[in-house]
């Protein structure tokens, strides 16, 4: 402790100068125990040495000096005084010298550092655990800060709102129309007004190509943004002009570093996009990370090429069903959100009036939303916020369980420290200084544990930045630690540091001295500490409880989506898509190169059906919507109309696929043509037609259509969605020129989908897969952040697992090896040995139970928010039995084994040794 | 001859004052002085010096120096600064005074 080796160090010191041992001891006592700070402390020392070392110079007796020295202890209480005067507020001392916190600190960390040096054991095994605890905490928090809560690189982005449409219940992105109408009607309220979209190219030549991110903006997108150029230009109005006729792109920075190693000469210099040059006008600012956070863009073009750039049988110009863009827009100066929103009602109301597309729906509106507020999207917003805050529960429960073990062995420590803290207590030291030399120890572990845990937090930042995620988008996600990242692990460490320190410090300089030194003595501990041992014991059963039930759930949550029936693609299938060059196939000829293709397919060894869908289910882009209804239903005061998904298949495509026809037949070659056909699926005829047969019935979509066949219903959007309304149209006779091919086949998929790009090749060299993969690859896709995270929390359930275990097992073996004197007097008594484990072990397990009650309580707590977060995660019978059981059994464990040692002891011994 | 310590408590911090006023000195060498100068009788235990100097230090009477000395040890020298001065010479009349009054009620005489 503090004082007592700051006295060892000093009379070492003073002998070390030559003093004799007596002179020496009260040189020592006298500068170490008035209270004075470091320097202080070191000049009264250095004083009172120099005049012994006079005096015994002078040639006078050790004994004579001490005897006019006087009494040491008045000298010390002098001393003191005379301290207190010179940190009094009257002193005219410089304050530096009055309130010297630095020296001070840096005192006790030095002995802090000395005193944990130690036990390396103790501290290894705590500052790894807090790092652990710390880092995974601190990275997740950095991900966070990534996704929620980092401010939009955007100048004035408080007069920036993200522009969505509201139908229904559900918020979506616009169409171009919607966008160019909105633009038009509120000139007054916004200065400017953009749209995004996002698509997928093929950049380079021949064989030399590689997949980019492209994001295709309007001619205001830049100016509201206001990031200026790295280099060149950005796009303007006089990018936004003619459809088709502005083939320029910017670059974004990281794209530009990495494909054309910042070549600084680059702009003017052209790219190849889906085989067609595009002049580089610029490069983005690095800054610059696009419109939707987490889908920074490779390379940005203008809204004008969108149909050449992503091409698909409706004109993303033109139509008013392509919801897919993205609105930006900055209010003029001075308007505040009530106009804007005053204004975008006008411009809705405008749109309903004259029952275009979506308008039709009496609810439709626009949604402003400031994009200060936005994270990723308008619905998914919520979630991610709760999302986050369930995860850094999550991390913090972990940190409070690695606190709480290390809290235990403090405790312990604590108490084999008693002795010693007393005695300094004793002779003068105040409860703040020791308290202050204990706290001292756990922060330095906190804080070095802090530092590991934000090294881990900035390699995992660089894993993140650097895996290629296997997303049909982009994903780049920059969680590089910032300020306030550093800052937050900063502030868990210290905050952990406190609350594993805390507890125990108190506890052992409890000014109750004389029971400490009884405690001591009688070896079973007094009432207050037997409470927090027992508190520490429960509040750490319940915490690993709550954590470990968690986990589970979360865990069998993300199982049970893996059981989920996507409803297709479920037999060995090779999935390959294919971009057709508008410029080279031009609309008349697609059809007919699309099923050429189609039959090389189906000629490969193997391959038993084939299947062409201009838009494949489970892929998180181009989702493309209908809005239908019963037409039979006019009349009605409300009119059934529902927003259904949609897809353009070739015959076939059910059987490859495996979609399973209720009634009705598959489109032939020649469906599409005047006819009007359509397939739906059982969600849309059980909310069109309830209870009856769908087949031979109109719908309305556009015109009158149809309905030829019922099929299944696959999962089109997510593996969670509710049943969701299909019509499948015929191919035949529409503009796609992206589509889908599956090669369903009786061998191996992926040696099908080498042999499909061999086939495709030799139709024609020039035309490029957009994605070959299989179908089970493509469904686990869609799984792909859900099984990361599943992955990650198995991780640290497992940790947490161990940790917990390991405290647990610590804790509970400590309390009740500190009964060994009274088991002694119960041996001795003649209780046998058995009895006095069961009563051990008993009273081990009745802790557990209290601790598990309130574990069980607030895990309850816990899986009500995470069945909102997670679908099939919740209430679980089997996670809410078997964790309770499981820990039970390890705390059993953990008490019975001390207890059998205590009963194996000699009553004499355990009397004796009295610990 | 010791005085005792009741009336000692007034007269040390002067004593101390006085003598530092006409050179600076360091612990050692200051109750060697106090010792010879005064024939013993303002002779204080160095329990009392030292603690008296930190006052006198605190309230910006004196003020400390490390010096190291011709012998090579290094010492904390004390001099007067201008507030002890001052100090010292308000002390030195309320002395003089004091001391009057005692002779002029015959406590000084008898006792030479």
């Amino acid at each position: 402790m503090a004082p007592d080796l700051d006295l060892l160090e000093l009379e070492h010191r003073a002998r070390g100068r030559g003093l004799p041992p007596a002179v020496a001891a009260t040189v020592a006592r006298v500068a170490g125990l008035a209270g004075l700070d470091l320097v202080r402390r070191d000049e009264v020392f250095e004083e009172l040495v120099a005049h012994f070392e006079d005096g015994l110079a002078a040639g006078r007796a050790a004994e004579a000096l001490l005897a006019e020295f006087g009494d040491p202890a008045r000298t010390t209480t002098l001393v003191a005084e005379s301290a207190r005067i010179a940190r009094s507020p009257d002193s005219t001392l410089p304050a530096a010298r009055r309130f010297p916190v630095v020296p001070l600190i840096l005192r006790e960390l030095r002995f802090a550092s000395r005193r944990l040096l130690k036990s390396p054991g103790f501290s290894a095994i705590a500052i790894l655990t807090l790092a652990l605890g710390i880092g995974a905490m601190t990275s997740m928090f950095s991900v966070i800060n990534a996704v929620v809560l980092r401010p939009w690189p955007i100048a004035g982005v408080e007069e920036v709102y993200d522009l969505f449409e509201r139908i229904g219940g559900g918020t979506q992105p616009l169409t171009n129309p919607d966008l160019r109408d909105f633009e038009r009607a509120t000139t007054d309220a916004f200065a400017a007004v953009a749209g995004v979209r996002y698509a997928r190219a093929q950049a380079g030549e021949g064989a030399e190509t590689a997949p980019v991110a492209v994001e295709l903006v309007t001619g205001s997108y830049f100016g509201i943004v206001g990031l200026p150029p790295a280099l060149g230009r950005l796009l303007g109005p006089e990018d936004d002009l003619a459809p088709g006729g502005h083939p320029v792109v910017v670059l974004g920075h990281r794209y530009w570093v990495r494909n054309f190693h910042a070549d600084p000469g680059v702009v003017g210099r052209s790219i190849r996009l889906n085989g067609r040059p595009y002049s580089i006008i610029g490069v983005a600012a690095a800054e610059y990370q696009g419109n939707v956070r987490a889908l920074r863009p490779d390379v940005t073009a203008s809204m004008m090429m969108v149909n050449i750039l992503s091409p698909s049988e409706t004109d993303l110009l033109e139509s008013r069903e392509a919801h897919g863009m993205f609105g930006k827009a900055r209010v003029r100066a001075g308007v505040t959100e009530a106009r804007a929103n005053g204004a975008a009602d006008r411009a809705a109301a405008d749109l309903r009036l004259r029952r275009v597309g979506s308008w039709e729906s009496e609810t439709a509106a626009f949604r402003l939303i400031p994009t200060k507020n936005t994270i990723l999207f308008p619905d998914a917003d919520p979630y991610l916020r709760r999302l986050s805050g369930l995860l850094l529960g999550v991390m913090g429960l972990l940190l409070l369980v690695i606190c709480a073990n290390l809290a235990g062995f403090l405790l312990a420590r604590g108490i084999d420290r008693r002795r010693e803290i007393a005695v300094q207590l004793a002779i003068g030291a105040t409860r703040g200084r020791v308290l202050l030399a204990l706290m001292m120890e756990s922060l330095l572990l906190g804080s070095v544990g802090g530092v590991g845990g934000l090294a881990m937090t900035a390699v995992f930042a660089r894993l993140l930045a650097n895996i290629e995620l296997p997303l049909p988008i982009p994903v780049a996600l920059d969680a590089a630690p910032d300020l306030w990242v550093f800052g937050f692990g900063a502030v868990v460490a210290l905050a952990s540091g406190l609350v594993f320190g805390l507890a125990p410090a108190l506890k052992a300089t409890a000014p109750d001295l004389i029971t400490a030194l009884r405690d001591e003595s009688a070896g079973g501990g007094g009432r207050g500490r037997s409470r927090l041992r027992n508190g520490l014991v429960i509040g750490q059963v319940a915490a690993c409880l709550v954590l470990l039930i968690t986990t589970g759930l979360l865990i069998r949550g993300v199982q049970s989506l893996r059981r989920v029936d996507p409803g297709f693609g479920q037999r060995p299938t090779a999935v390959v898509a294919v971009t057709f060059p508008v410029n080279r196939y031009p609309v008349e000829q697609r059809l007919t190169a699309i099923r050429e293709v189609a039959a090389r397919f189906g000629r490969l060894g193997g391959v038993v059906g084939v299947g062409v869908i201009d838009n494949i289910h489970l892929n998180l882009m181009n989702t493309q919507t209908a809005s239908v209804r019963n037409p039979e239903d006019n009349g009605a005061a409300e009119r059934v109309s529902l927003d259904a998904d949609r897809a353009a298949v070739d015959t076939g495509f059910f059987a490859a696929a495996g979609i399973e026809f209720v009634r009705g037949r598959d489109f032939r070659a020649d469906d599409g043509g005047t006819a009007r056909v359509a397939i739906v699926n059982e969600a849309l005829a059980a909310r069109l037609w309830p209870g009856q047969d769908p087949i031979g019935r109109r719908l309305m979509q556009d015109q009158l259509v149809e309905v030829v066949g019922l099929v299944r219903t696959a999962k089109i959007r997510s593996l969670t969605e509710p049943p969701r309304p299909v019509i499948y149209t015929p191919l035949a006779g529409q503009r796609a020129a992206a589509v889908w091919y599956l090669l369903r086949t009786s061998g191996d998929a992926d040696l099908t989908a080498g042999a499909a790009l061999a086939a495709l090749k030799s139709f024609d060299r020039e035309l490029i897969p957009t994605s070959v993969t299989t179908a089970a690859r493509h469904i686990g896709t869609t799984m792909l952040p859900v099984r990361l995270g599943a992955m990650l929390l198995s991780g640290l359930a497992a940790v947490a697992m161990i940790l917990a275990v390991v405290g647990l097992y610590g804790t509970v073996s400590y309390a009740v090896a500190q009964r060994n004197r009274e088991v002694g007097i119960r041996l001795a008594l003649g209780a046998s040995p058995s009895t006095v484990v069961r009563m051990l072990a008993v009273d081990g397990l009745k802790l557990v139970g209290w601790g598990a009650g309130i574990g069980l309580l607030l895990a309850g707590v816990v899986a009500l928010g995470l069945r909102r977060v997670l679908a099939g995660a919740g209430f679980d019978a089997v996670i809410f039995l078997t964790v309770p059981l499981g820990l039970a059994l390890v705390v059993g464990l953990a008490a019975w084994l001390p207890a059998r040692r205590a009963g194996k002891v000699a009553p004499a011994m355990a009397l004796r040794s009295g610990e | 001859m010791r005085v005792e310590r009741e009336l000692l408590r007034g007269a040390g911090p002067v004593t101390v004052l006085r003598l530092l006023s006409q050179r600076e000195m360091y612990g050692y060498e200051l109750v060697q002085a106090l010792d010879q100068r005064t024939d013993g009788v303002l002779a204080m235990g160095q329990s009392t010096l030292y603690p008296l100097l930190y006052g006198l230090e605190a309230k910006s009477l004196i003020r400390g120096a490390w010096r190291t000395a011709a012998s090579g040890r290094r010492r904390k020298y004390y001099a007067v600064t201008a507030k002890g001065a001052a100090y010292l010479k308000t002390r030195q009349v309320q002395w003089r005074r004091l001391v009057a009054a005692m002779g002029e009620l015959g406590l000084l005489g008898r006792a030479r």
